[in-house]
């Protein structure tokens, strides 16, 4: 699987994957958190698209809902996900990085 | 802030089955952060998104659907064999209840033993289908009070039909205690002579019987089959569970099917036993209205064997979808 799999929903993807490795969280949580982490305001209809699009493929999982409020965590399989996305763009960081120094 | 009508009209304009599964998180959502116009703007992005996710068809969601679909509609299908079954079942109760067959079991133990072999499976079929049930009910009942008004209309045609049921053996053992007199019906027939006004008050019994469990059958059906819903949370003594109503439904209905399968075969039994002692019996008229005890015990058991084949049908497409989807 690919990150460009999630279309415009790529970079919320990561976000989410990001925000969900520092523990579970549901819906606001989550917004919260980016916000406080990536300075960015995500809007709940790209958030649950995003979201839907992650639980679908078996990045994220459900818990049971407290009260309305549903939390998500990782998989093992969206940890080793993003865990290697993170790698490639580690990679291509320092890359860049060196060009720029070159 | 805005307000919780456009946040209702808001989350409707998502696919049922995307609300089924987000609608209750997503609406929670909104309650905490829909404030701005853009905000408003982006859930009719994410609802045009989710509309065209569904077009697409766009991989697990539709096998999701697909799977949801196979594993309830397999399940109804054991169930409205059962509802079947359960029909004949009645039947062959009314026509030994009318026959000499109830004195002979009290001499003869073999058929005796066929009786209560019946008897006891059908009450483990009860029990499995209630168990097996349970989740799948309290989840469509659930549902319907959410949000849905049509679920909960039909989800009251069983309860209806087992009212109507109640009142007219209530008004049947009035008659047959004296209390209420209806011309052309005798409170007690004598052997050999059925009036044809009580013929017509135990046709109209066996037609609220017949048409309320086709009825109930068919509300169900409709009323689950609206709930696009594998997996349910319940809080109970104090702790959550979280069912997969479908899966959780297996067992019972394989519990279910073989109790048909011991019923049938009990029934095939009692008949044959009966049959030895008794032979007259079969050649006499016990069943309804006088008609012939043979040709009611072989309908009662050609309705009972194509229901257990559709039971195990059922099970084995359950099976099948579990196991391939």
């Amino acid at each position: 699987m690919d990150i460009s799999e999630f279309g415009r929903f790529s970079d919320p993807a990561v976000l989410i994957l990001t925000s969900l490795a520092g523990g579970e969280k549901h819906g606001y949580a989550m917004m919260e958190d980016i916000r406080a982490t990536a300075g960015v305001r995500m809007g709940p209809g790209t958030l649950y698209g995003a979201l839907s699009r992650l639980e679908q493929s078996g990045l994220i999982e459900s818990l049971p809902a407290d009260e309305r409020r549903r939390p998500y965590r990782l998989t093992a399989w969206g940890v080793t996900f993003l865990r290697q996305y993170l790698a490639s763009l580690e990679k291509f960081v320092s890359l860049s990085l060196k060009r720029l120094e070159a | 802030m805005i307000s919780g009508k456009v946040r209702s009209w808001l989350v409707r304009l998502y696919p049922r089955a995307w609300r089924e599964r987000y609608a209750a998180e997503f609406d929670a959502l909104l309650d905490e952060c829909l404030r701005s116009p853009l905000d408003v703007v982006d859930v009719m992005l994410g609802a045009m998104d989710a509309h065209l996710q569904l077009l697409n068809g766009d991989n697990v969601n539709w096998r999701i659907m697909n799977r949801i679909n196979k594993l309830r509609t397999t399940i109804l299908v054991v169930f409205a064999a059962y509802i079947g079954f359960i029909v004949a079942g009645f039947s062959l109760v009314g026509l030994a209840d009318d026959s000499p067959m109830i004195p002979l079991m009290k001499t003869a133990p073999a058929l005796a033993a066929a009786w209560t072999t019946i008897q006891m499976a059908a009450a483990v079929a009860l029990l499995a289908v209630v168990i097996g049930g349970l989740p799948l009910a309290l989840t469509v009942i659930r549902r319907a009070l959410a949000s849905s008004r049509h679920a909960l209309g039909l989800l009251l045609v069983p309860v209806f039909a087992f009212l109507a049921l109640v009142l007219y053996v209530g008004f049947v053992y009035l008659v047959g205690s004296g209390r209420i007199q209806v011309p052309g019906v005798l409170p007690v027939v004598q052997p050999g002579y059925f009036p044809p006004g009580n013929r017509l008050m135990l046709a109209g019994l066996m037609l609220v019987f017949v048409l309320g469990a086709i009825a109930s059958t068919l509300a169900v059906w409709k009323a689950v089959s609206g709930t696009d819903v594998e997996q349910e949370t319940f809080r109970a003594v104090g702790r959550t569970l979280s069912v997969k109503i479908y899966t959780f439904a297996f067992v019972p209905a394989v519990i279910t099917s073989l109790s048909m399968l011991v019923m049938l075969l009990a029934t095939l039994a009692w008949g044959w036993l009966a049959f030895s002692i008794l032979p007259q019996v079969f050649a006499g008229d016990f069943g309804p209205w006088g008609t012939s005890t043979r040709v009611w015990y072989f309908g009662i058991v050609a309705l009972m064997s194509v229901c257990t084949l559709a039971a195990f049908f059922g099970l084995a497409r359950n099976r099948s979808a579990r196991t391939t989807v």
